[in-house]
């Protein structure tokens, strides 16, 4: 029933060698020239097309959002784009209330110690073929200054962090991605934990899930959760809020607490973003150390 | 002609795939598959080889293009694989039944079906292998159900004009000869 000639098979058999190939010399986590010159060639097709496909698609989306969100959803894009103008002097407080950010401040030592500089950038994919990576894409790359490993966030929030740069597009998998893992901070108490995108074993189906490792440390529904920063600001910067406490899990002999977190941004509705590519000008980390003791005043 | 045209209408499903169709917010997660729906109208109208190969080449393209979430050759190796198996099948029975080797619309759409579990299936299976941690049964379910589901909706407007397309460029003389080898079907 299913005979073949052998030279077909031969084909198929040198097809899926060169498949298998490609998957384990592109799989390994240190970058190979052979595939990183196949995805520029790719991005060389893909950039300009997905540049018509957002100029050509503009007034649709205008119009599918005036009809979806009603009236103030027209102002949505003139909303976004100032908030990403804003984003710049917003992060460098890291403001989310006036109040807070003096706390913050305070905490982190971030005040004075310089801006983040952010490039803004557009997503135009939201979704993968086969729907089980989430990532998006943006039109901006390393021509624009953009790197692996840099954090990517918007006017609300935390986005994700890159992780593949190309000259003119570069790869954000989102905070929501099972395999993205945040370090965060609660808000108001100072505790640290993980936040991971999607569910963990034993807590609850979510969005964000976020694992508190101090078990006695309180916390509460509409706490608020910002990024705990990583060292040099990569991949992620601190003080970036990431969502909000929506759930409690009270779970019996656990060795962390669980909570669902709701995340700050609309990832469904992802449009214009920033990619910080600076950090602050000193690493926080050091102000963050008590002052060094004088020697001469023990004398 | 013929396969220059074939090759144009494979390389702007793959560009509508990535630019137009990835850019839609699908809450649900996966969206339909243009790519495999137009591979598998090539792969009912050519020998197996050729089918693998154009399976090969499309899948590389989507694997090429961005995002860059999944591995280069992931997508290739399932979409060759299936593209070989449709046309090996078609070239051995005769698929649909019907004389003068042309498969009817709805057998076609019914290969879209099997083809995009197997594809949907098959691609779980290799991220299944290589650790990848979005695998679970409740994804891959939904994900292979849905995809399957959009990809069939789609199937009309992709699958029977290319193939439609390849007909048309095909001689009359030579309609027959990728037809069953015993007559009568089986």
């Amino acid at each position: 029933m299913l005979s073949d000639t052998t030279r077909s098979r031969l084909v198929l058999a040198v097809l899926v060698a060169v498949a298998l190939v490609l998957l384990v010399v592109d799989a390994r986590p240190s970058g190979d020239p052979v595939t990183s010159i196949a995805r520029s060639g790719g991005e060389l097709v893909f950039a300009p097309v997905a540049a018509g496909v957002g100029l050509v698609s503009g007034p649709f989306v205008r119009v599918h959002e005036g009809f979806s969100a009603g009236p103030e959803a027209a102002d949505r894009i003139g909303e976004l784009e100032d908030a990403n103008a804003e984003l710049e002097s917003e992060l460098q407080a890291a403001r989310i209330d006036e109040h807070r950010a003096e706390k913050l401040d305070d905490m982190l030592h971030l005040s004075g110690l310089g801006a983040y500089e952010v490039v803004p950038a557009q997503a135009v994919t939201r979704t993968t073929a086969r729907g089980y990576a989430h990532t998006a894409t943006l039109d901006a790359g390393t021509d624009s200054g953009i790197e692996t490993d840099m954090t990517v966030v918007n006017g609300d929030g935390l986005v994700g962090r890159i992780i593949e740069a190309g000259p003119r597009t570069a790869t954000v998998k989102l905070a929501t991605d099972v395999n993205s893992s945040v370090g965060a901070r609660l808000e108001e108490s100072r505790k640290i934990g993980a936040i991971t995108g999607g569910s963990v074993p034993g807590g609850p189906e979510a969005d964000m899930t976020l694992e508190l490792f101090d078990l006695e440390a309180p916390i509460d529904q509409g706490d608020r959760v910002v990024t705990l920063g990583s060292h040099e600001g990569a991949p992620f910067v601190p003080g970036v809020p990431i969502g909000t406490v929506d759930e409690v899990e009270v779970a019996p002999g656990a060795l962390s607490r669980i909570a669902r977190i709701t995340p700050a941004v609309d990832f469904a509705a992802l449009d214009v973003v920033g990619v910080v590519v600076k950090g602050p000008s000193e690493d926080p980390r050091d102000s963050l150390l008590p002052p060094k003791p004088e020697p001469e005043g023990d004398q | 002609m013929r396969s220059v045209i074939t090759l144009l209408m494979v390389a702007v499903a793959v560009l509508v795939q990535a630019t137009i169709v990835n850019r839609l917010p699908f809450d649900w997660g996966s969206g339909p598959d243009l790519v495999l729906a137009a591979v598998v109208a090539v792969a009912l109208t050519t020998s197996p080889a050729a089918a693998a190969g154009c399976g090969f080449a499309a899948g590389l393209a989507m694997d090429v293009m961005p995002p860059a979430e999944h591995p280069m050759g992931r997508y290739a190796l399932v979409l060759c694989v299936a593209a070989y198996l449709v046309a090996l099948l078609r070239a051995n029975t005769g698929l649909g039944g019907s004389a003068g080797g042309r498969i009817s619309r709805w057998s076609a759409l019914g290969v879209v079906v099997a083809g995009s579990l197997i594809v949907g299936l098959g691609y779980a299976f290799i991220g299944l292998v290589m650790g990848d941690a979005h695998v679970t049964v409740g994804s891959v379910a939904a994900n292979v159900g849905i995809g399957t589901l959009a990809t069939t909706l789609v199937a009309p407007l992709v699958t029977l004009p290319v193939l439609g397309v390849r007909w048309m460029l095909t001689g009359e003389d030579f309609a027959t000869i990728q037809g069953p080898i015993s007559v009568g079907g089986w």
